[in-house]
């Protein structure tokens, strides 16, 4: 965007070293090699593990559960919904927030460059999915599901 | 121009090239390689494309999905956490909070959950239209591309003001 706009010398190593987070600096991150080519050419490609819940299955899971949030989410918009609906609601947005949120860890803190921070976030998003889940299920019990609360908040 | 010219046709006397041959092992072919892989010029980032409806309403679709999800993780968190750790706190606290605000801030959060809302849900229909296979032209992804935006529009100030 600076060279864009004819700002490209602004960019100098002092001011980019000052605006990248002192978090982001203080991380250890594994240098690439050259090109970001591993191993020379003469050596054969070594395919990650075969995991069944990766690939397809994963997939068509994410897209099931995003097809039932069109209706799910779109209900409670119209009329008020019941506590089976809305706990069925708050479970699928639960997964569909989860695998988005997994999809930004695999793109933005790849283990290629953050090695083991990258199962860090994994399992702190685990975690805080599981956190999550609890509270739904509190948000149910006591405040009568997610839309309920969000209606109120809205026309308060 | 005449110089050039002369130059080019004219046949160059007493130019002779010395190729040297060099003995090399794997390893050091290796060296070179990987000192020429790292002289190779690196893709370009995002910032030297121009600016399309493609590419922004990707990256908005994600944005607003994060937004939106980190306020859902926040929520049920808040309530998880407040329960576990017994501190007071209820959907009354919050209700009666966001009734306490100036109207121009509500109007203001109301606007910041509604468009975000409206485009993410639309353009989410529009991934799961390309999911099937359909629309996956440069006709068809602008045409849904230009119906998102309108609809998010339309929708979101709906939900905002009523």
């Amino acid at each position: 965007m600076l060279t864009r706009i004819g700002l490209a010398s602004v960019r100098s190593p002092v001011t980019s070293s000052l605006i990248k987070p002192a978090l982001v600096r203080g991380l250890k991150t594994i240098p690439q090699p050259p090109g970001f080519v591993v191993g020379t050419v003469n050596e054969a490609y070594v395919h990650p593990k075969p995991n069944k819940m990766h690939g397809s299955l994963h997939w068509t899971l994410e897209r099931g559960v995003a097809l039932g949030l069109v209706p799910l989410a779109a209900a409670p918009l119209f009329t008020g919904v019941s506590t089976v609906v809305d706990s069925t609601l708050s479970a699928f947005l639960l997964y569909h927030c989860y695998v988005g949120f997994q999809s930004c860890i695999i793109d933005y803190i790849p283990s290629r460059v953050y090695g083991s921070y990258h199962n860090y976030a994994m399992y702190l998003l685990t975690f805080g999915t599981g956190v999550a889940g609890y509270g739904i299920y509190q948000l149910e019990q006591k405040e009568g599901g997610v839309t309920t609360l969000v209606s109120k908040i809205w026309h308060a | 121009m005449p110089i050039s010219l002369f130059a080019r046709t004219a046949p160059r006397v007493g130019a002779i090239r010395s190729i040297a041959t060099v003995k090399s092992t794997s390893e050091s072919e290796i060296e070179i390689l990987n000192a020429q892989r790292s002289n190779r010029p690196v893709s370009p980032h995002l910032t030297i494309y121009q600016p399309q409806l493609t590419m922004l309403l990707s990256g908005l679709h994600r944005i607003t999905g994060v937004a939106m999800a980190g306020g859902f993780y926040a929520l049920t968190v808040a309530f998880a956490a407040t329960s576990i750790l017994s501190i007071p706190f209820d959907g009354a606290t919050l209700v009666s909070a966001f009734a306490g605000l100036p109207i121009y801030a509500k109007i203001g959060a109301k606007a910041a959950a509604a468009f975000p809302f409206a485009f993410h849900f639309a353009n989410g229909i529009r991934h799961l239209i390309w999911d099937f296979g359909k629309e996956l032209t440069i006709k068809g992804v602008y045409r849904t591309g230009y119906t998102v935006l309108t609809i998010s529009a339309i929708a979101g100030t709906y939900l905002t003001f009523f």
